[in-house]
C-alpha cells in the first residue's frame, strides 16, 4: 500500500514538475550582467512576503480598551426564599499591540476582574433543609424569614431503599422525596490581574512568537509561558500552527471560616496549613498543552481552519470551595426508616487529566448581502470520562460602509465526568458507638474511608448538561482611527438540554447574560497619509510639542488647540497607605485608636488597618467642537484592598461575638464618572490659561456590602472602600502652563464640590481643594522630565451610612453596619496633605507610532496631617498616555 | 466515541478540501482580506467571553495556554 | 485508507497548482499588456514605455502594505520622474469604486492603471501583493520585489538609480 501511495506521489511530481518547484526560489542566471546587491535582494524577495494568508489581520498597530459584565440569574433553592446576590463579574481589558521594527511585533494584555455573589459549595436532597432560613426575632416578638444560610452536615430519614423521606412539621413521613438542591454560600469581592505579552518574529512565510504572563488573584496564582511557530506556504494559500504552552499554577485558599469547621477534610490534611485562626489550603498544578493547527483557503470565498489540541493538567486540580455532600446511613439499623447522616467532604479529583481538543471552523463569504457566516465546531475528550460538543456560527453583517452587526448562536453539550455525583450514599455510620465488654467503656469508631470511592465532585461544572447562548455584537467605526463595539450574550444552562438527554435535573439550571464594550485606536492610522493629507493631523501634532507636557499626575493638563481634534487617553493611578497610624500629624498608638477611634466601653475600637491599596484605570477620551472648547468624557474602573489587625488593648470579645481579622477586603468595579469641559482663556507663546468645569456622576457603587460572616450580618463596607462618591460632584479647574525653549512651567488650581447633601447610603464625602505648581526640563526633544509640589485638603465624611438590619446570631438589629474601626467612622476620613512629585514624559518622535506620548510620576509625601485616625500614606504613581488625531 | 468524532471529522475535513481545491491567485483574495472573514472576529470580545465559558464549562479551551485564573466562581 | 487517498489527492493538487505558474522572472524580458490610465482615454501596451526604466507595481486596494508603500512611490516618483523613470500602479480590484475610494484616501501622484488588468497580472504571474517589476530602459525585468516594508524603501531606491544610470 505505501509503495503504490508512492508512486502516485511521484508521478503527480512528473506531471507538474517537482524539480521547477524546488528551484523556483533560485534566480535564472540573468541574461544581463546584474550587480551583486540586485542578486542579493532578489534572493530575499522572492520568498513571498506582504501577503498574509489573512490580510485583515494585517497586524496593524492598535490600543483597545474593554469593559465586561457578567450577571448571574438568581437559583432555585425549593425550600427557602433566596436573598443572595447571584455571581457577578466586572472585568476590565487593556490590549496594545505594536510592531517595534517591521519584523518584531510585541503586544501587551492586561486584564483585572472583580467579582462576588452566591456560588454552590455542595448539593443535597432537598429534605436535608440545606439552605436553611434565616430566622430572626423583632422587637415585636414575631419571628421573620430574612435569609438563608448554608447548613452542611444535617440529619435525614431514608427508605429501605435509601430514598430520602420527607416529613411534615409534626414528624409523619410525606413520602418520598427525591429532589436535590444546592447548598449556596456567599463570596465577598475578589480581584484578579493579570498581565500577559506576546513577542513575535516574522520571517517571510514563517513567525514564531513567544508568549507569557502572570495571574494574580488573592487565593490563586497562575504563571505562564506559550511557543508558537506559523508557516504559509502553497503561495499563503496554507498556513501551518505548531504551538506550546506550559502553565504552573499555584493555590493557597483560605477556607471559608463558616463552612470549614463542617466540612471533612481528612485526604487533604499535609495540604492544609493552621494560620492563626485560618486554615490554607495549598496546591500545585501544571498543565501541558501543544495544538497544531491548519488553515487553507479554499477560494476566493472561504477558508477552512482545523486543529488538534491536547493538555495534560496535573497536581491538584480541585476547586477548593467546593464540597461532597456524603449520605451516611448505617444499613445495619433495622425498621423502614433508616436514620442518614449528611457530611461534607472537600471534593477529591484525579490528580492528572488528559484532554484532547478537534475543532475545525469554516468562513464562507456571502455575496448577495456582503456578509461572511463563520461556522464552528470543537469536540472535547479527557480521561475524567467527557466528552463535550461545542457549535457556533456567526453571522457578520456589515451595514453602510462603518458598521457591522454580528448575531451569534452557541450551542455547548458536556457528559458527566466518572467521579460526578449531586451527593454521595454511604451504607455506613459516619461515626459509631460501641460498647467494649473486656473494658466496659464506649468508644466511637469512625467511618471507613476505603469505602467511599477514591475520587468524587459534585461541582455542577462536571454534571451533564447542554448550554444554549445567543447575542450580538455591534461594531461601529467612527474613522479609521476609531472604532466602538457593544456585544451582549444570553446564556441558558440546563441539564435538560444536553445533546442525547439525560442531563442533571433542573435544580441545577441558571442563566446568565455578558455584556462587553470597547474602544478601539488604530496607532496605523496616524501615520497614514490620509491624515496627513487633511492637513490638520500634523498642525496639531505640532501644535501640542510646542509645550512640555504637565506632570502625569496632573489632570486637564493640556488643551487641543485645533477644532475638530480628537484625543484618546489612559491614565492609571495607584495609591498606597499602609505603615503607621497617624492621629492628625502624630503617630498614633494602638492604645490612642482604642479609646479614641471609635466610641466608648464596649464600643471602642477593635480593629485597625494594616495596608490599603487604591488602583484606578481612566479612559480619557477628548473632543475639540472648536479652537477655544475641549468637551472629555472620562469612565474609571476602581479596586480596592484593604487588610486589617486587631488592636492591642482592644476591649475583650463579648459572648457570643467573633471578631474576625487578617483576611482582608477588595472591592472593585465600575467607578464614577467624569464630564468636563475645557475653555481656553489665553493663549500666547509664552502663557496659557484654560478653565475646567467638570461634572462627575455617580457611577460607582457606594453601597457595597460586607459579607455574612460568623453568623452575623455586617452592613456596608467602610467608606473608603466604596467604588464612587455617589453624589453628582461639581469639579473646577484653573490651569496656567508657561513655555520657553526647553524649560517649562505651570500652575492648577482644582477643586471637588459634591452637589448633594447626601447619597443614597446616606453620606458624603468631604470636599477637595488642591493646588499644584510644577517646573519641567526637556533633556531632549522627546523626553523630559518635571517637579512639582502639591497641597491637597479634603475635608470629612459627613453623615453616615444607612442604618442596615441584619441578624446576628439569630437577633434581627436595627442597624448591623461596622464599628470595629477607625475606619467606620466618618470623622476618620480627610486631612491636609503636602507632596512632592517626580515625573518623566517622552514623546514617540517618529515612525509608525509618532505622536504617542507616555508619562509616570511619583508622588512622594512630605507632610501628611489627617482628621481623625487615619494610615500614613507611602506614595501614589500616575502613568498616562495619550495620542492626538 | 472518541474514534467515530474522529472519522466524521476526518470526512468533514476531505470533503470539503477536496470540493473547493481551486487555486485563489494573490490578487483575488480582496473578498478574503474582509474584517468580517477574519478568524478571530472579535479578539478582545473572545478574551472575556472564554475566560466565562472555562468558568462555567468542563471542556477548556483551544490548548494554548492564553490566561490563567482558577475560575472557581 | 481514507487518509492515504486524502494525503495523494492533496499533493496532487498542491503541486499541480505550483506547476501552473509560468512566472515572469528576473532577465526575462518583461511582459507585455495593455494597460488604461487612470487619467487617459486611450489605453496602450506596456512595451510602448521601452528607453525608460518602468517600476511596475501590482496592488489592491483591499492590500495593507500597498498603502504603507503609496507615500514611498510618490516620494519616488518626485525625485525621478524627470530622469526618465516610469511607475505604473496597475490596480487589481475587482470593484472599481473601491480603487478610488482607495485613491481618495490615498493620493497617487504616479500613473494608475485602473479597468480590468487581470491579464495584466496573469502574464506576470505576480505572486504577491504588493508586486513590483523593475523594468530596465531595454525592456528586461531586472528586479522582482514582492510585498512592501517601509524598511525596504531605500534598497529599493538604490535599485532604481542603478538601472536609471545605465
Amino acid at each position: 500500500m505505501a509503495a503504490r501511495q508512492v508512486v502516485v506521489v511521484v508521478a503527480a511530481i512528473k506531471r507538474t514538475g517537482w524539480a521547477r518547484f524546488l528551484t523556483v526560489n533560485k534566480p535564472k542566471k540573468p541574461r544581463i550582467a546584474s550587480n551583486q546587491s540586485l542578486q542579493a535582494l532578489t534572493l530575499a524577495a522572492l520568498a513571498l512576503p506582504g501577503l498574509m494568508l489573512n490580510p485583515a489581520c494585517a497586524e496593524e498597530d492598535e490600543v483597545e480598551f474593554q469593559y465586561g459584565h457578567y450577571q448571574e440569574g438568581k437559583r432555585n433553592l425549593f425550600t427557602t426564599i433566596n436573598t443572595k446576590n447571584p455571581i457577578e463579574v466586572d472585568s476590565l481589558l487593556g490590549k496594545a499591540k505594536f510592531s517595534l521594527s517591521d519584523r518584531v511585533k510585541f503586544a501587551f494584555n492586561y486584564t483585572q476582574d472583580t467579582w462576588s455573589g452566591a456560588t454552590p459549595i455542595s448539593t443535597a436532597p432537598r429534605v436535608a433543609n440545606s439552605n436553611r432560613p434565616i430566622l430572626a426575632d423583632t422587637p415585636s416578638g414575631q419571628t421573620i424569614t430574612v435569609g438563608a444560610s448554608p447548613y452542611l452536615n444535617t440529619q435525614l430519614l431514608v427508605n429501605r431503599n435509601y430514598i430520602p423521606l420527607k416529613q411534615k412539621p409534626n414528624g409523619r413521613i410525606a413520602g418520598q422525596d427525591t429532589q436535590l438542591v444546592h447548598i449556596l454560600s456567599m463570596a465577598s469581592p475578589e480581584t484578579r490581574k493579570q498581565g500577559d505579552f506576546n513577542l513575535a518574529y516574522e520571517w517571510d512565510e514563517t513567525a514564531l512568537d513567544l508568549g507569557g504572563g502572570i495571574s494574580v488573584e488573592n487565593d490563586y496564582e497562575s504563571r505562564f509561558g506559550s511557543l508558537n511557530g506559523r508557516w504559509d506556504f502553497n503561495q499563503k494559500l496554507t498556513r501551518l500552527n505548531l504551538g506550546l504552552s506550559y502553565t504552573n499554577s499555584d493555590t493557597s485558599a483560605i477556607l471559608d471560616h463558616d463552612s470549614s469547621p463542617y466540612i471533612t477534610k481528612s485526604e487533604f490534611l499535609g495540604q492544609i496549613e493552621q494560620s492563626g485562626a485560618m486554615k490554607i489550603m495549598h496546591g500545585n498544578r501544571q498543565d501541558w498543552s501543544s495544538s497544531l493547527g491548519l488553515t487553507q483557503i479554499l477560494n476566493k470565498e472561504a477558508l477552512f481552519s482545523a486543529n488538534i489540541g491536547y493538555t495534560r493538567s496535573t497536581g491538584y486540580l480541585e476547586n477548593p470551595y467546593k464540597a461532597m455532600s456524603i449520605l451516611f446511613v448505617d444499613s445495619e439499623q433495622g425498621g423502614n426508616r433508616l436514620n442518614g447522616e449528611l457530611k461534607a467532604f472537600l471534593e477529591q479529583r484525579p490528580n492528572e487529566r488528559n484532554q484532547l481538543n478537534l475543532g475545525g471552523r469554516f468562513i464562507q463569504h456571502i455575496g448577495l448581502t456582503n456578509a461572511a457566516l463563520h461556522v464552528d465546531y470543537r469536540f472535547f475528550h479527557d480521561d475524567w470520562g467527557i466528552n463535550a460538543h461545542t457549535f457556533e456560527a456567526d453571522w457578520v453583517q456589515p451595514i453602510g460602509r462603518t458598521w457591522t452587526i454580528t448575531p451569534r448562536i452557541r450551542y455547548y453539550s458536556q457528559d458527566a465526568a466518572d467521579f460526578y455525583q449531586p451527593y454521595l450514599l454511604s451504607k455506613q455510620a459516619f461515626a459509631k458507638t460501641v460498647y467494649n465488654e473486656a473494658s466496659g467503656t464506649f468508644s466511637s469508631i469512625p467511618f471507613d474511608a476505603r469505602l467511599l470511592p477514591q475520587n468524587f465532585s459534585s461541582d455542577q461544572r462536571l454534571s451533564a448538561y447542554g448550554a444554549l447562548s445567543g447575542g450580538v455584537t455591534v461594531n461601529k467605526q467612527f474613522s479609521k482611527a476609531i472604532g466602538l463595539e457593544a456585544g451582549f450574550e444570553y446564556y441558558s444552562h440546563a441539564g435538560a438540554l444536553k445533546m442525547g438527554g439525560g442531563g442533571e435535573g433542573s435544580y441545577s439550571d441558571f442563566d446568565y447574560f455578558m455584556a462587553n464594550a470597547s474602544l478601539k485606536v488604530n496607532l496605523a492610522a496616524m501615520a497614514s497619509p490620509a491624515f496627513a493629507e487633511q492637513g490638520h493631523h500634523a498642525h496639531h501634532a505640532e501644535a501640542h510639542h510646542h509645550g512640555n507636557p504637565a506632570p502625569a499626575g496632573v489632570m486637564f493638563g493640556h488643551l487641543l488647540n485645533q477644532a475638530h481634534a480628537f484625543m484618546v487617553g489612559y491614565r492609571f493611578m495607584y495609591g498606597r497607605q499602609s505603615g503607621d497610624m497617624l492621629h492628625g500629624s502624630q503617630l498614633a498608638t494602638d492604645r490612642q485608636i482604642v479609646n479614641g477611634g471609635c466610641g466608648s466601653g464596649v464600643q471602642a475600637c477593635r480593629l485597625t488597618p494594616t495596608y490599603m491599596d487604591m488602583s484606578m484605570h481612566m479612559l480619557d477620551i477628548m473632543y475639540a467642537p472648536t479652537d477655544w472648547l475641549n468637551v472629555m468624557v472620562m469612565p474609571q474602573f476602581m479596586d480596592m484592598a484593604m487588610n486589617l489587625r486587631q488592636l492591642a488593648g482592644a476591649p475583650p470579645v463579648q459572648p457570643g461575638e467573633h471578631v474576625h481579622t487578617g483576611t482582608g477586603h477588595a472591592t472593585g468595579g465600575v467607578g464614577d464618572t467624569g464630564l468636563y469641559a475645557l475653555i481656553k482663556l489665553l493663549d500666547q507663546p509664552v502663557h496659557h490659561v484654560h478653565l475646567g468645569l467638570g461634572l462627575s456622576a455617580p457611577t460607582g457603587d457606594v453601597d457595597i456590602p460586607l459579607r455574612r460572616n460568623h453568623q452575623q450580618d455586617e452592613g456596608f463596607i467602610h467608606y473608603g472602600m466604596q467604588l464612587g462618591s455617589g453624589t453628582w460632584d461639581f469639579k473646577p479647574s484653573l490651569t496656567y502652563i508657561g513655555q520657553s525653549e526647553a524649560w517649562s512651567w505651570g500652575a492648577q488650581l482644582s477643586g471637588t464640590h459634591r452637589m448633594e447633601d447626601k447619597n443614597q447610603s446616606g453620606f458624603t464625602f468631604g470636599d477637595i481643594f488642591q493646588s499644584t505648581a510644577w517646573g519641567g526640563y526637556g533633556l531632549t526633544p522627546w523626553l523630559s522630565t518635571t517637579v512639582r509640589g502639591v497641597y491637597t485638603d479634603q475635608a470629612a465624611v459627613s453623615g453616615r451610612f444607612n442604618a442596615t438590619s441584619g441578624v446576628v446570631n439569630g437577633v434581627l438589629l436595627a442597624n448591623v453596619n461596622p464599628k470595629a474601626g477607625p475606619m467606620d467612622f466618618p470623622s476618620s476620613y480627610g486631612g491636609r496633605y503636602w507632596d512632592v512629585g517626580f515625573g518623566l514624559n517622552a514623546r514617540v518622535p517618529s515612525g509608525d507610532l509618532a505622536g504617542n506620548s507616555f508619562g509616570v510620576e511619583w508622588l512622594q509625601p512630605v507632610s501628611t496631617d489627617v482628621n481623625g485616625y487615619q494610615l500614613d500614606r507611602e506614595g501614589a504613581l500616575s502613568a498616562t498616555w495619550q495620542l492626538m488625531f | 466515541m472518541l474514534k467515530n468524532a474522529l472519522n466524521t471529522l476526518l470526512v468533514i475535513a476531505l470533503t470539503l478540501v477536496l470540493s473547493a481545491c481551486a487555486s485563489v491567485a494573490p490578487w483575488q483574495r480582496g473578498v478574503l482580506a474582509q474584517p468580517s472573514m477574519a478568524l478571530a472576529l472579535h479578539p478582545a470580545q473572545a478574551i472575556f467571553k472564554e475566560h466565562i465559558y472555562i468558568s462555567r464549562e468542563a471542556a477548556s479551551g483551544g490548548g494554548a495556554a492564553s490566561g490563567g485564573g482558577c475560575g472557581c466562581y | 485508507m481514507k487518509q492515504h487517498i486524502f494525503f495523494s489527492l492533496c499533493a496532487v493538487w498542491v503541486l499541480g497548482f505550483v506547476g501552473l505558474i509560468q512566472a515572469a522572472e528576473i532577465g526575462d524580458a518583461s511582459p507585455d499588456c495593455q494597460i488604461a490610465p487612470h487619467e487617459h482615454q486611450a489605453s496602450y501596451a506596456l512595451k510602448h514605455l521601452q528607453g525608460k526604466v518602468v517600476y511596475v507595481d501590482f496592488w489592491a486596494s483591499w492590500c495593507g502594505p500597498c498603502a504603507k508603500s503609496f507615500p514611498f512611490l510618490n516620494a519616488l516618483d518626485q525625485e525621478f520622474n524627470t530622469k526618465g523613470l516610469q511607475i505604473i500602479g496597475i490596480n487589481l480590484d475587482e470593484q472599481p469604486t473601491e480603487a478610488a475610494d482607495f485613491l481618495a484616501k490615498y493620493p497617487a501622484q504616479f500613473t494608475i492603471a485602473s479597468g480590468d488588468n487581470q491579464q495584466c497580472a496573469e502574464n506576470f504571474a505576480v505572486k504577491a501583493m504588493p508586486s513590483s517589476y523593475l523594468i530596465d530602459r531595454k525592456g528586461h525585468i531586472r528586479h522582482i520585489h514582492l510585498g512592501f516594508k517601509p524598511d525596504e524603501a531605500d534598497q529599493l531606491k538604490t535599485l532604481v538609480n542603478q538601472l536609471l544610470a545605465e
